[in-house]
């Protein structure tokens, strides 16, 4: 049984304009507390969640009744996490991290979280839960554990047509139109702010397929109104040294394949 | 790898198999009057200016010659050997966000030039990507970028918006060398500094048998090299699509031989070798015609752009700390000394 608890640390988001990210207890935390204590250590995401945090004190100070703001809330995908609430608040209010809210669910019922909380990208570290969870409509992106960021003003978002596991199996309509729908607020957010010193980058990486097909996706995010900084067209070179060199804060194909030309 | 194009079937070349020629928008193509907008407007201007005319091709710029004999070789290389992936492959590098790039990619397809590899890096340098994709030389108008790059082990150098371009051949790339500080070190260029021409001609005759140091486009010559002698395996040694050049300085008579023994004991051969014994490089360029020019002297680089040939500046060694010593007047003033 799913339950969601609110973080009372933490200024609660607008329902409707909010942009609302969850983010995995795996993908958060290490699964073990720090010794003698009931507090965990943190995880891989901590540069993602602290620069979506950055993002939003950027919003607020352009204007300070911002409501499209990232609405950041912490899942749980397994059972003995979800027994683990309390140490979990706890542990996220120790490090003073902005999680809205919680949300306790098991194996089971991850997906129906999601869903009923209106996520509209769910990241974690585990490929099954993200394919699953495309599957079922919500957006999602796998976080790569090898190349974790360092803590950043800006976060690097990257599009690419082909994803870390096989694009073939997952995209619905549901998932394409959830995934335009978070296109079009990152590209709103970004509107925001000029092409200085934004804190949001966005770059495109085509791996295959000559330079029409890059174009063609860059038109396409630009119908959608983001605006893309960076984008290599690789022509069949291999991707991992770009990724390494752009180190984005996450990757986006699944469910994106709205992308391809 | 394949991608069939109506006509054509072509093979994009991994990198590590291919000569990768890393050209930036620039000098590509003329964007003076971009550049100017960007200058003295400002960036959302010039980003506005670009997005409005995306569908206006630029006109060439000073590599254009030079990017559409690679593609002429690459032909003739297709021809002889179908399967290899010894080819060139342009690679364009534009500082610019990725939609004012667009109005590059357009261009592109407009002139027919085969390019499918880009990299718009939003602002960013492009180094990264430079060594992480085996970049075997890097053309770029900025002299920080090509700086950065050469420190980095690419051959790189500046080039410039050039008035006069003399028409250059369309199916032999012809490609020109200075010695000192292009392909060799610059030790000895040190000593052409400090002590005048006549005394490097001296230290050079004695110091014959002793080779050089690499300068930083001797990897270029070496893959060039390689080129020729899958032409001249079939055949094609008289007339064959790529012919090199070497353009400098040095005398016949006295520190020509260490040169040339240099280039003989890395395995590498030179199609022409000119010894102009301090003598002005602009008239005998203009006869050559090669497609590009590399010197480390800006004083050559604007010699011979005045008289058409397309020069590119290789921002290395002791001449870029000491002021110019202009040609011909040296030998008087280091007689004088």
């Amino acid at each position: 049984m799913v339950s969601t608890v609110t973080n009372t640390d933490v200024k609660q988001k607008d329902v409707d304009q909010a942009v609302v990210v969850a983010v995995t207890f795996a993908a958060v935390f290490e699964p073990e507390t720090e010794d003698g204590s009931s507090i965990y250590r943190l995880g891989v995401a901590l540069p993602l969640v602290q620069v979506l945090q950055r993002v939003n004190e950027r919003l607020l100070e352009k204007n300070p009744a911002e409501h499209q703001l990232f609405d950041v809330i912490l899942i749980t995908t397994e059972s003995w996490q979800q027994q683990q609430n309390s140490s979990i608040i706890n542990s996220t209010r120790h490090h003073g991290l902005e999680v809205g809210r919680f949300c306790f669910s098991t194996e089971e019922d991850y997906i129906e979280s999601l869903m009923q909380n209106n996520v509209q990208l769910f990241l974690t570290t585990d490929g099954n839960e993200a394919l699953q969870a495309t599957q079922q409509g919500v957006p999602s992106a796998l976080l790569d554990t090898n190349w974790v960021s360092c803590p950043s003003e800006q976060l690097r978002v990257l599009f690419c047509e082909k994803a870390i596991f096989q694009l073939n199996m997952g995209s619905t309509e549901a998932s394409k139109k959830s995934a335009q729908n978070f296109l079009a607020h990152l590209g709103q957010m970004k509107q925001k702010f000029g092409v200085f010193d934004s804190p949001l980058c966005f770059t495109l990486v085509t791996s295959h397929g000559g330079k029409d097909n890059c174009c063609c996706a860059l038109k396409s995010l630009r119908s959608l109104g983001v605006s893309v900084d960076e984008a290599y067209c690789l022509g069949g070179a291999p991707r991992g040294p770009i990724l390494s060199l752009l180190r984005p804060h996450f990757l986006l194909s699944d469910g994106f394949s709205l992308l391809e030309g | 790898n394949k991608k069939t194009n109506k006509q054509k079937t072509f093979y994009y070349p991994k990198p590590e198999n291919s000569i990768t020629i890393a050209v930036s928008s620039r000098v590509l193509f003329n964007m003076d009057k971009e550049q100017q907008i960007f200058e003295q407007q400002g960036m959302e201007e010039y980003i506005k200016y670009q997005v409005a005319h995306e569908t206006e091709p630029f006109s060439p710029g000073p590599a254009f010659s030079f990017v559409k004999a690679l593609e002429a070789v690459n032909t003739q290389l297709r021809d002889l050997y179908p399967e290899s992936e010894e080819l060139f492959d342009v690679v364009l590098i534009t500082n610019n966000h990725a939609y004012v790039g667009l109005r590059l990619i357009n261009t592109i397809n407009h002139h027919q030039l085969f390019i499918e590899r880009f990299c718009m890096t939003g602002g960013n340098s492009p180094i990264g990507y430079l060594t992480a994709y085996n970049t075997n030389l890097y053309l770029s108008s900025d002299p920080v970028k090509v700086r950065e790059a050469l420190e980095q082990g690419i051959a790189a150098a500046t080039m410039f918006t050039q008035e006069k371009m003399t028409e250059v051949s369309e199916t032999q790339l012809r490609v020109a060398f200075d010695g000192d500080a292009v392909l060799f070190s610059d030790e000895s260029e040190q000593i052409y500094k400090a002590h005048g021409l006549d005394k490097f001609f001296e230290h050079e005759k004695a110091h014959e048998n002793k080779p050089l140091d690499h300068g930083p486009l001797k990897g270029f010559l070496e893959v060039l090299g390689k080129l020729q002698k899958k032409f001249y395996a079939k055949g094609q040694r008289m007339d064959c699509p790529v012919r090199t050049y070497l353009v400098t300085a040095r005398s016949a008579a006295s520190s020509g031989a260490r040169a040339l023994k240099t280039l003989r004991s890395w395995g590498l051969e030179i199609d022409e070798a000119l010894f102009l014994a301090g003598a002005p490089k602009g008239p005998i360029l203009e006869k050559i015609r090669p497609h590009i020019f590399f010197d480390d002297q800006m004083f050559h680089v604007e010699g011979a752009a005045e008289m058409g040939t397309v020069a590119c500046h290789v921002p290395y060694g002791i001449a870029q700390r000491v002021p110019e010593r202009k040609g011909l007047k040296d030998k008087e003033v280091s007689s004088i000394k």
